[in-house]
């Protein structure tokens, strides 16, 4: 088994302790830049009893504490999974949470789905014609997609989509999703739209999906593209490679069994290390498209100091991005021998 | 070899499959339509939807769920009837009997009646006085709600006031079921549960639509409410089944909604983008709101204590170049306190832009040139950017130098305030944006009431000026007249000493899909962003 025991706890040992200093540091940004959560919390009140209401409003939030309790609170609170009512919408913050993490979910695995496979099959590819024409192509491709502004190339491709009728605005279209009956299960419309057998909603949840998906995938293609290919390149000049082709062994095999399988573990350990660039890449592409999604929610949470949903929202992307590159070095370890955790 | 054929095949399929669905499916379902749909783009995310509390965003959503007692009609300055359908009040003003609309039912199918008035009204009042919090202040001068019988109250007042004006207020004037309190499970109407109850996106309404999805950060759903008494009166057969309201808090998706035929109306566009949208076949309805921008001096700091300096900067805001330029047209020049259309509108209180005059008022303050006076302004909104570029470039003309700082609301709030504890510590120059609650004067003028510590950011403290407003306000449900022209007085006093100024009245082009027709009436300058869907049309 290359995995150990003391790797998982020190690694969960770890995520607690990022997680805090991501709560501390949170929390101390947005208390303490301008402006009172408490006057969100009373609700803007203009009347002439407003400093009666935020005074009171500033108790229910527990900021007359001193800052270290306040502090302590909210810690209690993110660890016991509370985190209250939102201050922007006076809605339990993990369901306004969960409805938009859903959609930054669905947009962000789709685009992964295209770009880790597509980029890692145009690095073999390029890395099979090293030194050639193409491989010069594909690597600049690579640099290109890499480097590219998401929110630029979001808007680009909305802006060239829109002569054509085609329409990649919003998750679903309203009418279609009303007069068909369409509700949300998940929020993962995908996932819901074929748990209710609605193909209609399907097709039109999907076309919608994929030009910011296009967009979001770019990153991952670039990445996967110019790294797969110096791995893949690396390990066809491994001996075991050439002594397999000179026992005739089929290029298809040396390539995708020998090769390729050489090039996985640094490939999928540089796919989670990208995760965390995507997930902005998609929270800034929602808005182009004008899909509901984290990056707009996010945005709006810290422009009116709203620190319970904005600090719960940076605790699910912290969270997440622990997990998703725990899984790859536990994916790498799987699948390189060599790697012991 | 035969893999590889195995594969082409079933991306072959897969790609049919999807070419298939396309035209088959996804195309066809497209032509359906059978639901009269409107989507409406809107700026903000909801912060609450309590019709006796929320006095912030929420107003678009609980203006179509919930209805008042009587509605203003800017045209007439006096008010319609709606759940109301006729006062009268004492000679005295004192105690106003209101005779209720029958056969009017709630979104639960329970009847309205005098004891969702007594009770609704008796929240928002209770409500304020206990946390302070929502309009309730609006019914300050009601004693008693007495049920008279299921369809008559009596209101009586400590003091004589223009209910009905109050009643049409854009907030805590909404009346709603009883039947809530058993559905929050409280028995006070005060309860903080009962909030809660609204807030997670149930309603007590009678309007036209009831809330049938609440997202409040990205989208509310409304559905048409067949029972809804007006339906008979409006004979509008092509109103919209569903509306969506939906949250675009970025102008520029709101203009990309557009264009992908997703939104039907937009409440915001980027004002750069409007001509582009008329160009396209989108018909745009300036309304101009009471809803204006209000450029106060700091009178407690060192150089703009001094009127003639005040009068100085004023002389050098190029009024007409503010609206057309930097507004783009959608503004109308600021007169006085108070904006056009609105109670007290005043047209003479205007001054003029004359460089020379700035100057020898500047001469007159013996304020030297080269002196650095500080603006504060909420930097979100591209109208304040423009005009704090353009005072900046006039008064430099007249060798005043601005320090600009732009900051998020919440900020510009703290600055403001700021000056009533500590005035060298607040800026000179802050621009407050303003919209009323009732339509009374008193809500524009009682921004420089010196008891005002939350939102008179002049650190004004004139007795005289107080005394005018505090009378008029009195005055206003015995002699409304009478009021007015104390209005006017107190209005001019402030005028005179340049204390503050309305720089524009909001013009607000409101952007509508050639599908739709939106008529004036459904927008009312007073309810902003209410949208009277009952109004709208939806063509096939």
């Amino acid at each position: 088994m290359p995995l150990s025991l003391s790797y998982l706890v020190k690694r969960v040992a770890w995520s607690i302790t990022v997680i805090v200093g991501v709560v501390v540091l949170s929390y101390l940004i947005i208390i303490l830049s301008p402006g009172d959560p408490a006057v969100k919390w009373a609700g803007h009140p203009r009347g002439p009893g407003a400093a009666k209401a935020v005074e009171q409003a500033r108790k229910e939030l527990g900021l007359d504490q001193p800052l270290h309790t306040q502090i302590l609170n909210f810690l209690r609170m993110v660890f016991t999974g509370d985190l209250g009512l939102s201050i922007a919408y006076r809605q339990p913050v993990y369901d306004v949470l969960w409805r938009n993490l859903a959609a930054t979910l669905e947009l962000l695995l789709v685009a992964y789905a295209i770009g880790v496979p597509l980029g890692s099959f145009l690095g073999v590819f390029a890395a099979l014609r090293r030194g050639k024409r193409v491989d010069g192509v594909l690597q600049a491709i690579g640099t290109v997609f890499a480097n590219t502004p998401t929110f630029w190339l979001g808007l680009a491709i909305f802006m060239a989509l829109l002569p054509s009728g085609f329409t990649a605005y919003g998750r679903v279209n309203v009418s279609l999703a009303l007069s068909t009956g369409f509700y949300t299960i998940t929020g993962l419309y995908l996932l819901d739209a074929l748990l209710q057998l609605n193909f209609p909603v399907f097709v039109d949840a999907l076309v919608r999906l994929l030009p910011p998906a296009l967009a979001v995938a770019a990153y991952p293609v670039g990445v996967c593209l110019r790294i797969g290919r110096t791995l893949m390149a690396d390990a066809l000049l491994e001996e075991y490679v050439r002594a397999a082709a000179a026992w005739g062994v089929k290029r298809r095999t040396i390539v995708w069994r020998y090769a390729f399988r050489a090039a996985l573990p640094g490939l999928v350990q540089v796919s989670g290390l990208a995760f965390a660039y995507s997930l902005v890449d998609a929270m800034v592409v929602e808005y182009v498209f004008g899909r509901e999604g984290l990056g707009r929610l996010l945005y709006d949470a810290v422009s009116v100091n709203d620190f319970r949903l904005a600090i719960g929202l940076l605790v699910i992307v912290a969270a997440f991005y622990l997990i998703v590159n725990t899984l790859a070095d536990i994916a790498q370890a799987l699948i390189d021998p060599r790697v012991r955790l | 070899m035969r893999r590889g054929v195995l594969l082409a095949g079933i991306v072959a399929a897969v790609v049919a499959a999807a070419v298939l669905a396309y035209f088959f499916v996804y195309l066809p379902s497209q032509q359906r339509g059978k639901i009269k749909v409107v989507v409406y783009a809107y700026l903000d995310r909801i912060t609450g939807i309590d019709p006796s509390i929320e006095d912030d965003t929420g107003i678009p959503v609980i203006g179509v769920v919930y209805e008042t007692l009587v509605r203003y009609d800017p045209a007439t300055g006096d008010v319609v009837p709606v759940l109301a359908e006729s006062w009268e009040h004492s000679e005295d003003g004192t105690l106003w009997t209101l005779r209720l609309r029958r056969g009017v039912v709630f979104h639960d199918g329970t009847p309205f009646n005098s004891t969702a008035v007594k009770l609704s009204i008796e929240r928002a009042k209770g409500i304020y006085e206990k946390f302070g919090r929502g309009s309730g202040y609006i019914w300050s001068s009601v004693e008693e709600v007495e049920i008279v019988d299921e369809y008559t109250v009596n209101i009586r007042l400590s003091y004589p006031t223009r209910l009905d004006l109050m009643a049409a207020a854009i907030y805590s004037a909404y009346i709603f079921s009883p039947s809530a309190l058993a559905k929050a499970g409280v028995d006070s109407p005060l309860d903080p549960e009962l909030e809660s109850w609204f807030n997670q996106g149930n309603d007590a309404g009678s309007g036209p639509y009831y809330i049938e999805y609440y997202s409040p950060e990205s989208e509310v759903r409304l559905r048409k409410f067949e029972k809804w008494w007006g339906w008979s009166l409006v004979n509008n057969p092509d109103a919209p089944d569903v509306v969506v309201i939906k949250i675009m808090t970025d102008p520029l998706s709101q203009y990309n909604g557009l264009l992908a035929e997703e939104v039907h109306i937009a409440s915001s566009v980027p004002r750069a983008n409007v001509g582009d949208l008329a160009s396209r076949g989108f018909k745009v309805l300036n309304v101009t709101l009471f809803h204006n921008y209000l450029l106060l001096f700091n009178i407690r700091r060192y150089p703009t204590n001094i009127t003639s300096f005040r009068l100085a900067v004023i002389h050098a805001i190029p009024w007409e170049e503010l609206v057309q330029v930097a507004l783009r047209g959608f503004g109308r020049v600021g007169k006085g306190l108070i904006p056009h259309g609105f109670p007290g509108y005043d047209e003479r209180l205007a001054y003029k832009y004359d460089l020379t005059l700035a100057r020898e008022y500047l001469q007159e303050s013996g304020v030297p040139k080269g002196t650095t006076i500080e603006f504060v302004y909420q930097g979100e909104y591209e109208e304040n950017e423009a005009f704090a570029q353009l005072l900046k470039s006039r008064l430099a003309e007249i060798g005043i130098t601005v320090e600009l700082k732009p900051l998020p609301w919440i900020a510009v709030k703290d600055a403001g305030k700021a000056v009533w504890e500590d005035a060298d510590r607040a800026p000179h120059l802050i621009i407050s944006d303003w919209w009323p609650t009732i339509p009374s004067p008193y809500e524009f003028l009682a921004l420089l009431h010196s008891t005002n510590t939350e939102w008179n950011w002049a650190g004004y403290n004139n007795a005289e000026f107080d005394e005018l407003l505090d009378k008029a306000y009195e005055l206003e449900g015995e002699d409304y007249e009478l009021a007015l022209q104390l209005y006017a007085r107190a209005q001019k006093m402030v005028f005179d000493e340049g204390v503050a100024v309305n720089l524009w009245d909001e013009v607000r082009p409101f952007v509508v899909s050639s599908r739709v027709d939106l008529p004036e009436d459904a927008l009312n300058p007073l309810y902003i962003y209410v949208i009277r869907f009952e109004l709208v049309k939806v063509r096939d």
